[in-house]
């Protein structure tokens, strides 16, 4: 082999080499971009998870004195009902909630049907839990002081305001209902004008913080909280047939 | 020990890790326990679907809360967006891919047009699985965790599948693009890659549904 020769074959080893040389850097610069991406990743999961599992305990502050609307239970919670009937049934909501919306998309008739036929009372407790849920419009407290004011001044369309306001349920982390379309919603379920009026006047705002507190003191964890003549209730609540049994064995024992 | 004797790796290339990914083996078994898993998930599913069809308001077992609801995603028109449920495409389909593995494993080379047949089929698969994982997001706004294991496995599967036929040109591509995967799949990028993939449902899960999952 010449020296010429030999001379080429190094040179093209050597193009060779840089080429592999400048590959591997690539890949490794590659697998470093990668690696970040997944550590960004496995932050982000992290900070959402932790933030999802401390968000259920921030409740609204008591501002102002707490002024309970007429017509409550003696234990606070807005009566549905004849006071008569052999079983109680206490549901802890958020109007945001949307496992409270599907609980009663599942179960609003069959409740409808048990308070006629005088098998059950109903005894609602709105609470506002989600109120950052709602970008800063503080829904679900907007909507449980209205709530409120209906169960005050007209307690025979609580339960008709109720689960309109179900039916019309805004989205969790949207801006949920104006209070314009909370008075529609009101006026729509036969409540009259003179309170419809007064639904966005915030009377009822610090009542709904005091017994939101109270509720989580008295160990509810999250809504839907369904009770049983004071016995919480462990079986499926978003599909129709599960609540109506129990509720009826109830009343039978 | 053998692998003190063997030669030095040539770069960092020859990590531990790097060679149990390359091994024969490790693709192949991870595509057949991927496709056991969603066989299970597809028979657990199957049956649920025949349930509900018997009972709309059965009391299925994966029924947790309102977010993780095997009824409401099985009671949707997704869930049998071509007359029959889904599941039941899962029976028919992850046997063959069962067999694919365990042939591979016991070192049947298929030709390169079959092994390429199998890349279009599961890739169409693929994207059914993840039109179904976003329709469960979005639309439905419901978890089944039956359904997310089928999601998971597919992910796994069509990845060593596509590892498998890059790494043995089974897939007809143009020269530079061949090259360029291969380069892709020898650094272990699509490692990075799939990881990365797995952690962004992680991430979409949570963040849709991270309140509802915890509270």
């Amino acid at each position: 082999m010449s020296t010429h020769t030999r001379a080429r074959t190094q040179a093209q080893r050597q193009v060779r080499q840089a080429e592999e040389a400048r590959r591997a850097r690539k890949r490794r610069i590659a697998t470093a971009v990668g690696a970040l991406v997944i550590v960004g990743l496995v932050v982000a999961i992290v900070v959402v998870v932790v933030q999802a599992a401390g968000k259920e305990r921030t409740l609204p502050e008591v501002t102002g004195a707490v002024v309970a609307p007429a017509n409550l239970t003696a234990t606070g919670a807005v009566p549905v009902g004849d006071g008569a009937a052999p079983v109680t049934l206490e549901i802890y909501y958020d109007y945001m909630c949307p496992a409270c919306g599907a609980f009663e998309a599942a179960n609003g008739e069959e409740l409808d049907r048990l308070v006629a036929n005088g098998t059950a009372r109903i005894e609602l407790r709105p609470i506002a839990f989600l109120d950052e849920q709602s970008r800063g419009t503080e829904y679900s407290t907007r909507s449980a002081a209205a709530f409120a004011v209906v169960a005050d001044a007209a307690p025979d369309r609580a339960w008709a305001f109720h689960t309109a306001l179900y039916a019309q349920q805004p989205a969790e982390g949207s801006e949920g209902l104006t209070d314009d379309q909370i008075a529609a919603i009101a006026t729509g379920a036969g409540v009259p004008a003179e309170a419809v009026d007064r639904l966005s006047d915030g009377t009822y705002r610090p009542w709904v913080a005091s017994v939101t507190r109270e509720a989580f003191d008295s160990g509810v964890q999250g809504t839907p909280t369904v009770k049983i003549d004071g016995a919480v209730f462990g079986g499926n609540v978003y599909q129709v047939g599960p609540l109506t049994e129990a509720i009826e064995a109830a009343a039978a024992s | 020990m053998t692998t003190l004797l063997a030669p030095a790796p040539p770069d960092v290339e020859g990590s531990r890790l790097h060679r149990l990914r390359h091994h024969e083996v490790t693709a192949w078994v991870t595509m057949l326990v991927a496709s056991l898993a969603s066989l299970v998930a597809s028979f657990v599913l199957s049956v649920e679907a025949v349930t509900l069809a018997k009972d709309p308001d059965a009391d299925l077992g994966c029924n947790l809360n309102a977010v993780i609801s095997c009824g409401t995603v099985g009671t949707s028109w997704q869930a049998s967006v071509l007359g029959f449920p889904n599941a039941f495409l899962g029976l028919v389909f992850e046997p063959a891919v069962i067999v694919l593995a365990v042939a591979g494993l016991a070192g049947v080379r298929f030709p390169r047009w079959f092994m390429l047949a199998a890349q279009v089929v599961y890739t169409i698969a693929l994207g059914f699985a993840y039109w179904l994982f976003e329709q469960a997001m979005f639309e439905i706004g419901a978890l089944c965790p039956w359904c997310l294991l089928v999601t998971l496995a597919t992910t796994l599967v069509f990845f060593e599948m596509t590892y498998v036929n890059v790494r043995d040109d089974n897939l007809f591509l143009p020269r530079r693009v061949q090259a360029a995967l291969a380069g892709f799949v020898r650094s272990n990028l699509d490692l990075v890659l799939v990881v990365a993939w797995l952690l962004v449902l992680v991430l979409a899960v949570v963040v849709e549904y991270g309140e509802a999952l915890f509270a």
